[in-house]
């Protein structure tokens, strides 16, 4: 279970000030995977980083399966990383030895680095590949050895930041049934993605990030429903303000996809559909509609308990 | 979690199969090591031996006084440089958060990362005092007072070390220790040529250097073959620099890597 209360950071940036993160709380149920999405820049990175203790916040704390980020050498025992960065890696090691490597370094003997090492290589359709040297792998080769890693203590919770950047979607599709297989055996996962497809594929909770503060959070279901259903509307024009919302032109008119919560634009309805979660994200997460008075029509602030 | 599994990882799979892996630089390697033994073997016969006549050897052989000092000059080198170089490298290949996170944490991560430095410069030490032998440098060593000052110039340099590293951690480049040992040493630490002919103010500074009292008491005990009790004022010295500058780096390193995770430049270089 991964508890996180009243949690802000603000970096110094030449000087200047950035609310990376904004009084966030949130909790993600044992055996649940929880999403996190926004727009780069949102602080979800920041967010796994602190659960991960790599950054200290300002305020506030999070558990780990009761244990607070502030018992830091406790804390890591219960958690698996897996960073955004595409190397991390040693570009020279096969993805056995980084692996068995990874393994002393976390803690484990040398024969059971190697047991653990061949089992995860099993387990992420690697072993063929497993004395390859890293560099000669794909990048989906490279995310897979990185969730193996993550799995080398076989912690109850797992963080993963952006686990799928740069694959194929084939690739893709495999990571996404191996994050899924892993969650039926109890661990708790948090992800950040900005693939919207994933999120509703994986997450049972999604929190919703703009600008370090959350905007909506709820299960994948309650997120669903939270701004109605879409409205399919064709105008002549883009109305100001409304943008974010055009999903395509058809013989010189424009086709909003539009929330039926709250906004309203002249056109003709064409049709209703149940919202994706990136028509979820579209009304959260844009500027220009985000006034105070559409945050109330739209149900932003939830708390999800 | 036993050393034996940490040398192996770090020694063996880290240090060893990786550098094996670039053929080039490890040939390059050796030959770096080798090659100053003769250019300094040529100075030394075409210039004579009366450069060190004031050190008081037996064999005041210029060839025996620069091979101690070429070979034992790297290991000073090998801790303050490696770890700091280490550290950057970790951060470049983007691995440094992983290690945070393991169970020995960043510290163990600095002490085992000095090590392959020292494997790979006791490995340069033998070669070079060979290469000596080959070239009539007479040993008579004192096996017990040599190791004893490589010891404690290993033990005094891992202060200084994580102090560099803690820079790397804080400037990412340019750092001001790292660039001092790799330039200065030559010239302020009696590797090529004996303290006692350097303007007295630089001789200030030699002192204020573990290696330049290591590399006196190495000679002492390789050439001269000093018992323990004939080097001490060399263990005192180093003595003090170790227990001076190992909790000073500590605490530095320390500072920096928490500093780094407040600010969230852990990754950053």
């Amino acid at each position: 279970m991964i508890e996180i209360e009243h949690i802000s950071k603000t970096f110094t940036v030449k000087s200047k000030e950035i609310r990376a993160l904004d009084d966030v709380s949130f909790t993600v149920p044992k055996s649940s995977i929880g999403a996190l999405v926004g727009h780069n820049g949102a602080g979800k990175t920041t967010l796994i980083k602190i659960l991960s203790t790599l950054i200290i916040p300002d305020q506030g704390d999070a558990r780990i399966n009761g244990i607070s980020i502030r018992e830091e050498k406790k804390v890591r025992k219960e958690i698996g990383v897996m960073m955004v960065s595409e190397r991390s890696f040693y570009f020279r090691l096969s993805g056995f030895d980084n692996l068995v490597f990874f393994g002393i370094v976390q803690g484990l003997s040398i024969s059971e680095a190697k047991k653990r090492a061949k089992e995860l290589l099993n387990l992420v359709g690697l072993s063929q590949f497993s004395d390859i040297q890293y560099m000669k792998y794909s990048t989906g080769m490279q995310r897979k050895l990185a969730l193996a890693r993550a799995l080398l203590l076989d912690p109850p919770v797992i963080l993963l930041d952006e686990p799928t950047l740069g694959m194929d979607p084939v690739s893709s599709r495999d990571f996404r049934s191996l994050v899924k297989e892993i969650s039926k055996e109890g661990k708790t996962i948090l992800m950040t993605s900005h693939n919207m497809k994933e999120v509703e594929d994986l997450a049972d909770k999604i929190v919703l990030l703009k600008r370090g503060r959350i905007v909506s959070q709820g299960t994948r279901e309650e997120i669903m429903s939270s701004i109605g259903k879409i409205k399919v509307v064709i105008t002549d024009s883009i109305p100001r303000g409304y943008e974010k919302y055009v999903s395509g032109f058809v013989q010189g008119k424009v086709i909003l996809r539009i929330p039926e919560k709250g906004i309203e634009v002249k056109g003709e309805v064409i049709g209703e559909e149940e919202p994706t979660l990136e028509d979820v994200f579209v009304y959260f997460t844009d500027e220009e509609i985000d006034s105070p008075k559409n945050r109330r029509r739209g149900g932003g602030f939830r708390r999800w308990e | 979690m036993g050393i034996i599994d940490n040398l192996y990882a770090y020694i063996y799979l880290r240090g060893f199969k990786i550098w094996i892996t670039y053929r080039t630089q490890l040939i390059l390697n050796v030959l770096s090591w080798v090659l100053p033994v003769f250019t300094y073997y040529f100075i030394g016969t075409s210039l004579g031996d009366k450069v060190v006549s004031s050190m008081h050897f037996k064999d005041e052989s210029y060839v025996s006084f620069v091979v101690v000092g070429l070979a034992f000059q790297g290991y000073i080198s090998s801790v303050i440089t490696t770890l700091s170089s280490r550290l950057r490298n970790e951060q470049l290949y983007g691995t440094i958060e992983y290690y945070v996170l393991s169970s020995g944490g960043v510290l163990s991560f600095l002490i085992y990362s000095a090590l392959w430095g020292f494997t790979i410069n006791t490995v340069n030490a033998v070669m070079i005092l060979l290469i000596g032998y080959i070239l009539g440098v007479k040993y008579n060593v004192n096996l017990i007072s040599a190791i004893i000052i490589i010891f404690l110039l290993l033990s005094s340099s891992l202060g200084l070390g994580m102090i560099s590293a803690g820079f790397t951690m804080i400037v990412k480049q340019g750092n001001p220790i790292s660039f001092f040992f790799a330039t200065f040493t030559t010239l302020t630490t009696g590797v090529v040529f004996p303290v006692s002919v350097l303007p007295d103010f630089v001789k200030f500074i030699s002192y204020a250097i573990p290696l330049t009292w290591a590399l006196e008491g190495l000679r002492y005990a390789l050439l001269e073959g000093y018992s323990l009790s004939q080097v001490s004022e060399y263990v005192i010295a180093l003595s003090l620099f170790t227990f001076v500058m190992i909790p000073l780096g500590i605490v530095f390193y320390s500072y920096a890597f928490k500093r780094a995770r407040y600010r969230g430049t852990l990754s950053e270089y």
